[in-house]
């Protein structure tokens, strides 16, 4: 795509771009020798510092990866739930009465605009306070995230199930299917296999905002990042970039396999990324759907 | 919960007031960031296009709350310290930039291909071809994306409260504790930002149908 705003550079075009790229070389490793210099300066590449992350003996290791388990159950729960209220208020937003429709509708656009830590607080120390006993840290994390991802799940399915032909559904009531038939037998199977890449990437953000857990002191992988920095030696710093790495690689492969994905379905079924799916591309941005790649697929 | 913003409103509103400053600050030099790296992305130029990647991957693959915390907390010990609200604006302003990045990227990479080559044969420069022909395409289409980010970004504001930010958020849940009114306090800060984002959003939709070309 890059093609498409430069094409085949002649002799001068070709000498200014070797100077601007020396240029960016030399301020980059000018950045990177800066960074590595503070580092150094600071003391912070002492390896007591860094000894604790490998200490298998007094298992901080295993501290740090129960937490992300920890992370992860609560994600994978929320998941779950927010699946299952999501594809319903979708079925809602689609449903032909206008009260279903507008109830529905209400919720994913209201649910859409609060953020999710007012939701995580309000599961967690509203429904407490309301007498609601067993929210645990680990509830208020799962209800918080479901009450958020089933509003945005709820538009990936409803614009999967909108990209499919009319004449699917059509077809599926003449043969004498009744609704839930008809969604079960014809729509879903196809809509699925198209909303599968948006609803992996949207897992990932899902797993990225279980870190606000840490907020109402919930175990998950960033809370033990601070338990284990704040010990002693006192290396916070560390302990925080090691977490961000632990999560990177996470949240890359799961953006990778989103990715695979897209890419296997358009080869399968052509050109069609949801095609006309209302606003799902929108979708795509807001859900943040983490992932990089210069392998952009070419607009067809 | 009504009665609860009233009964608060001059706390609520001056955080309410400081969560809408954050937003507006973040997302102005977001902007700019996304821009700018953007360009870095479709320039002929490697170790830029390399940069640019990068930094968009680190901050994709990042939660927000790490990057806040590692920046407040963490940093220091490197000799970088900022107070509170300046952290809170650099943070969230170099997060939503990656998206802006890609949302903008998205948006020149859907200019059609024959708009390019039209500059190029009339002889325009990368500069011109990208500032008079591209961007102002590019940027049109994007404006729901944009408006989408926007919204993330003022609602991201509330993960400042991680930071001791005084934010709405942080502000009610505290007001709501001390008076016994938690619920009151989540529903009222919810309210808030229910009727300050719809707002947002429809300006957006307004801007999009504004700028809109008509084909």
């Amino acid at each position: 795509m890059t093609a498409v705003l430069t094409e085949e550079l002649g002799p001068r075009g070709r000498r200014r771009v070797q100077i601007a790229k020396l240029i960016a070389l030399v301020f980059l490793l000018a950045l990177a020798a800066w960074i590595i210099q503070r580092v150094a300066v600071t003391g912070n590449f002492e390896p007591r510092l860094w000894e604790q992350f490998v200490d298998f003996e007094e298992g901080w290791p295993q501290f740090l990866l129960t937490g992300l388990l920890n992370t992860l159950r609560a994600a994978a729960t929320a998941m779950v739930f927010a699946t299952l209220i999501g594809f319903m208020m979708a079925l809602g937003r689609l449903a032909l009465n206008a009260p279903v429709r507008w109830a529905a509708r209400t919720y994913v656009e209201l649910f859409r605009t609060i953020p999710v830590v007012l939701f995580i607080f309000f599961a967690y120390f509203g429904l407490q306070d309301l007498g609601v006993g067993w929210v645990t840290a680990l509830w208020g994390v799962v209800i918080g995230l479901t009450a958020y991802n089933s509003a945005v799940l709820a538009e990936i399915f409803r614009a999967g199930i909108l990209s499919l032909d009319r004449g699917q559904s059509e077809a599926a009531y003449t043969i004498g299917l009744t609704y839930w038939q008809a969604m079960g037998l014809v729509i879903l199977p196809q809509a699925v296999r198209r909303m599968t890449p948006a609803i992996v990437a949207q897992l990932a953000t899902l797993t990225k905002d279980v870190s606000l857990g840490f907020l109402i002191g919930y175990e998950e992988v960033v809370r033990r990042g601070r338990i284990l920095g704040e010990g002693s030696p006192s290396n916070l710093l560390q302990a925080y970039l090691v977490v961000g790495i632990i999560y990177f690689i996470v949240i890359f492969m799961l953006s990778r396999i989103a990715r695979r994905l897209e890419v296997r379905q358009r080869r399968k079924y052509g050109a069609g990324k949801m095609a006309g799916g209302a606003g799902l591309e929108d979708i795509e941005v807001l859900g943040e759907e983490a992932d990089i790649d210069e392998t952009e697929p070419a607009v067809s | 919960m009504i009665q609860f913003l009233i009964d608060n409103w001059e706390p609520i509103w001056r955080a309410f007031l400081l969560t809408a400053r954050l937003a507006l600050y973040s997302f102005t030099i977001a902007m700019v960031i996304g821009i700018v790296v953007a360009a870095f992305r479709v320039s002929p130029i490697p170790p830029l296009q390399r940069f640019g990647a990068v930094y968009v991957s680190i901050f994709r693959n990042i939660p927000l709350l790490v990057i806040f915390v590692l920046f407040y907390f963490g940093f220091p010990k490197l000799g970088i310290v900022f107070p509170e609200f300046p952290s809170a604006v650099i943070v969230l302003a170099t997060y939503t930039g990656a998206y802006l990045s890609e949302a903008i990227r998205s948006g020149i990479n859907a200019v059609a291909v024959g708009q390019a080559e039209a500059a190029r044969a009339i002889g325009l420069g990368f500069t011109q071809l990208l500032r008079e022909i591209v961007m102002p395409q590019a940027l049109r289409t994007v404006v729901a994306p944009i408006g989408n980010l926007f919204i993330a970004n003022a609602k991201n504001t509330s993960i400042a409260l991680a930071i001791g930010v005084e934010e709405l958020t942080s502000v009610s849940r505290e007001l709501g504790q001390r008076q016994a009114q938690i619920v009151e306090a989540l529903l009222g800060a919810g309210l808030l930002y229910v009727v300050s984002l719809l707002f947002a959003g429809a300006v957006f939709g307004w801007i999009e149908t504004r700028v809109a070309i008509k084909r």
